[in-house]
């Protein structure tokens, strides 16, 4: 494939097209520039000698030595203290609230209750619609001192107490308390392809099943949080967010401020997994109160804030049926799907998978929304796609016991080939090479690898699953990158590391795109003023969105460089090459970077990069894992023993980043398929696991054998880096690989999660 | 008050920071220490005092005077790294980083009581550790790779 260079950007103007963008599972059209060139892609046969190596994260240093410094880090002279006074009752009306009381408490400088925020916050509001919801806030010299008064104004809360729904059967139910004004329901998302009637009956076997998952928490360590400081009108936020300019947007928006004055900076942050996309209760109150006070002030959420009002994957309860023909080819997909969002939120619900995954004629999905009173859901982690999986994939392994047919023919048999939902050729989807990989690895269909006793209690077994996801990212990204006067090099792009490795894999990019050593390549991000746009990073977009833009102005500043040196040497331009930070004529060295850059002095050299429209291809990333595990018939505790995952997302940049992202996705499957649940008590309506003692994430010690890798290779026609997403898919089939594995284990079937020892001893009573 | 925090006399006041994390981070500006859930159930603020593993988020500061402090700040010796942190940089076994301080105190405080630990001894005394972006086999593979390292040379 041959592309454009930097010396045809002749054209004058900016043309603009439109593209499809995949975001989180919902597809945008979106009008986008078209990059002033486009560089040939990078594919499977390009040398590469940086992009996918596996040097140590950049930023590494900093991490392990203390000094990365995340917001709860920041302070500013004079830094106050903010904390908020939330509900606690799920639903009713705030009638009476003390502020006064708490103002003349010792150290404290600012209270604000119902009406002291602007509406466009949603905060402090009078009418209570789930437990958790901020009602109050106070701010003071010392965190203790705003506790206290936070204690003060809670002890004055009086409400008139309504009824709720907290589970989405009460919702439903036919007495069912009002949770919003216009209903406790979305009207029903309907989706199908062909005939679901006809396909049924042309199947010869049919599978139902109602599949029931729960709600989890993003837990991430670092709790949300924001410092906010005012100087001149302009307000400057630091915020622990994987969005820095959506941050920006939103204040700007709820404040009523122009996107130049707010500043929105990001350096280090503790996890995100979906819930920290934008700007919540947390930075409003502390922009508030900046601004009222004249200082800055910090506000972070506690672990219970955290816990009970940061986010959630909401609950399913999924009703599928499966027909087949005896050979185990599709004729029917059929999903009726209720998600019990909260009180708030958006569709990421699990329908999108069962148009994906499998080709299969007839699909029809329905998807109805329900709301609840209780905090709102955010995007975690695979959106929609983890919850779909269990239920789909469970299914189909219900569907392979119901044949007598191995779990992996029969989903080889029904294969997707193309992207059927949209009807688009795939860019690269190698999903029959990862279960190939995956068998062989994992061992499968052959025996248990150490089987049990027959008499034991404890017994085994083995499951798998699949997943896809889409993974193109997509435009808008924009990025620099510059080369100082002393031959190193700046990769400038307004994005975020949420720990995921961007900072190193951009720098990786710039520094093969330029032919640079990489220890002179710092990426720069982070920082809505100083720094060219570009989206969240969620959907797994960083790398196949802001990639591409980074490579672009990486090829921009080295074709500069080549011209000066052409001139510096006398040479042509074509003679000419880069490698490790030196420049070559003819395949010789001539001087280094830093040589021609101190020649030139302060010229400067830089390159201007951004995203182009994706192609008119569905760009996914797919893989399978498989499960081993050991589950004591007794106790009903089930012990993962091994994974093998084997996913395929194009070219990876750092194989060890990326297999940490596996490693990452692993773990919180399994917690998500045995521990991790959030419990609200429905007499009151309170989370009652909201810290991390009760709510259960995986610990070290519950961590089986990890076998998990990527296949190798690139995607030329996902984008110029042949690189595709990673992050979100490693968590969609590992729960229903270990569901399968009990299943297996136990010869029966669980269709909820998480796989408790209570549910499991349910299950083999019957 | 006084302490001895990564071999420096420090002084602090109880009564403006009643948590020893609190002490470290915001009296004496040591952040690496980190807050994740304040009743010592992540061990995002593991330090070690007087040689015991302590959650300083549980710890008093008033119960500390005269106590020895280490901190994620006195692992290294001068410009040169703990072996465990540069394990933990050469087998990337901090992604978002927020919990590796108190991984690394809990893993320096393992291989000083028993240099040669099996696997599950690392997974037992490192469980009280949460790390949610699942760093845990890489943990383990730094940990046994100073282990192993320290094996070789003794």
């Amino acid at each position: 494939m041959s592309g454009t260079g930097p010396h045809d950007r002749g054209r004058t103007g900016a043309r603009f097209v439109q593209t499809i963008v995949e975001v989180e599972g919902r597809t945008e059209t979106r009008v986008v520039e078209v990059p002033a060139f486009e560089p040939a892609p990078w594919t499977a046969d390009t040398p590469l000698s940086i992009v996918g190596t596996s040097p140590p994260r950049v930023d590494a240093f900093e991490k392990v030595t203390g000094r990365a410094r995340y917001t709860a880090d920041t302070v500013r002279p004079g830094m106050l203290h903010a904390v908020i006074v939330r509900s606690p009752v799920a639903k009713g009306t705030l009638t009476a609230i003390d502020l006064d009381g708490a103002r003349a408490l010792p150290g404290v400088l600012g209270v604000m209750g119902p009406g002291d925020a602007p509406a466009a916050t949603r905060l402090f509001r009078r009418e209570v619609s789930y437990a958790g919801q901020p009602l109050a806030a106070a701010c003071a010299e010392s965190l203790q001192d705003a506790e206290r008064a936070a204690v003060v104004i809670a002890a004055s809360l009086v409400f008139d107490v309504a009824p709720h729904a907290v589970t989405v059967d009460e919702a439903l139910a036919a007495d069912a308390p009002r949770v919003r004004s216009a209903g406790n329901t979305t009207e029903p998302d309907v989706v199908q392809r062909g005939d679901v009637a006809r396909g049924l009956a042309d199947a010869e076997v049919t599978i139902t099943r109602e599949y029931r998952t729960q709600v989890a928490l993003h837990s991430a360590l670092e709790p949300h949080g924001a410092v906010c400081e005012w100087n001149d009108g302009h307000l400057t936020v630091w915020e622990s967010t994987q969005g820095i300019f959506r941050v920006r947007s939103d204040v700007a928006k709820a404040l009523e401020l122009p996107h130049a004055k707010v500043r929105v900076l990001k350096d280090y942050m503790g996890g995100g997994f979906g819930a920290k996309n934008g700007a919540g209760a947390h930075t409003y109150t502390a922009a508030l109160f900046a601004r009222s006070l004249g200082a800055p002030v910090r506000c972070i959420n506690d672990r219970r804030a955290e816990q009970t009002d940061s986010g959630n994957r909401p609950a399913t309860v999924q009703k599928v049926t499966i027909g087949a023909r005896r050979d185990g080819t599709l004729t029917a997909l059929v999903l009726d799907a209720h998600i019990p969002l909260g009180i708030s939120g958006w569709e990421g619900g699990p329908a999108q998978i069962f148009h994906e995954m499998y080709a299969c004629p007839n699909v029809r999905t329905t998807e109805t929304c329900v709301y609840i009173n209780a905090s709102g859901m955010q995007a975690f982690r695979g959106p929609g796609y983890v919850e779909g999986a269990f239920a789909l994939e469970g299914a189909m392994n219900a569907l392979a016991r119901a044949l007598q047919m191995d779990p992996v023919a029969l989903r080889l048999k029904n294969l997707a080939t193309r992207d059927e939902r949209a009807n688009r050729e795939f860019s690269g989807n190698r999903l029959a090479e990862c279960y190939a990989e995956g068998m062989q690895r994992f061992g499968w269909p052959s025996a248990i690898s150490h089987p049990p006793s027959a008499i034991s209690r404890v017994k085994r077994g083995r499951g798998v699953a699949a997943q896809t996801w889409p993974t193109g990212g997509g435009p808008p990204s924009y990025a620099h990158v510059r080369i100082n006067s002393d031959g190193s090099v700046d990769v400038l792009a307004g994005t975020q590391d949420l720990g995921t490795g961007a900072r190193t894999i951009l720098a990786q990019i710039a520094a093969e795109a330029l032919g640079a050593r990489l220890d002179t390549v710092r990426a720069v991000i982070g920082d809505t003023e100083r720094l060219p746009y570009t989206g969240n990073s969620w959907g797994s977009m960083t790398t196949p969105s802001v990639g591409p833009a980074v490579r672009m102005a990486a090829e921009e500043a080295k074709a500069h460089l080549l011209e000066a040196a052409a001139q510096m040497l006398d040479v042509r331009i074509e003679q000419l090459s880069t490698h490790d930070s030196q420049i070559l004529q003819d395949g010789v060295t001539q001087l280094s970077f830093t040589d021609l850059c101190r020649k030139l002095g302060n010229v400067q050299i830089l390159g201007r990069g951004s995203r182009g429209p994706n192609p008119d291809l569905a760009i996914v990333t797919v893989g399978a894992q498989f499960a081993e595990v050991e589950v004591d018939a007794e106790t009903g505790v089930v012990r993962v023993l091994r994974i093998v995952a084997v996913h395929d997302a194009g070219r990876i940049i750092n194989p060890a980043l990326a297999e940490s992202q596996l490693h990452g996705g692993i773990i919180q499957g399994i917690g998500y398929a045995l521990f991790e649940e959030r419990h609200i008590d429905r007499a009151r309506g309170v989370t009652l696991n909201a810290n991390l003692h009760d709510y259960k994430v995986p610990t070290m010690a519950d961590v089986p054998a990890i076998d998990a890798s990527f296949l190798p290779g690139a995607d030329p026609a996902a984008n110029h880096i042949g690189a595709r997403g990673i992050a979100e898919p490693p968590i969609i089939p590992t729960a229903p690989a270990i569901a399968a594995a009990v299943a297996d284990a136990l010869g029966v079937e669980l269709c909820a999660l998480p796989l408790t020892p209570w549910r499991v001893l349910g299950a083999i009573a019957g | 008050m006084k302490l001895l925090v990564n071999g420096t006399p420090r002084e602090v006041d109880a009564g403006v920071s009643p948590t020893l994390l609190a002490a470290l981070r915001d009296q004496l500006g040591l952040t690496g220490s980190k807050l994740g859930c304040d009743h010592g159930e992540c061990g995002a603020c593991t330090v070690r005092l007087d040689n015991r593993l302590v959650y300083a988020c549980l710890t008093l500061t008033a119960a500390c005077d005269g106590a020895q402090v280490q901190t994620v700040e006195g692992l290294a010796e001068g410009n040169t790294l703990h072996p465990l942190q540069q394990a933990f940089i050469t087998h990337d076994a901090a992604q978002c980083g927020y919990c590796t301080p108190g991984q690394l105190l809990a893993a320096a405080a393992l291989l000083e009581q028993s240099p040669h630990p099996t696997d599950d001894e690392i997974r037992t005394a490192m469980g009280g550790n949460l790390c949610r972006c699942g760093t845990y086999p890489k943990i383990v593979n730094a940990i046994r790779a100073v282990a192993d390292a320290q094996g070789r040379a003794s």
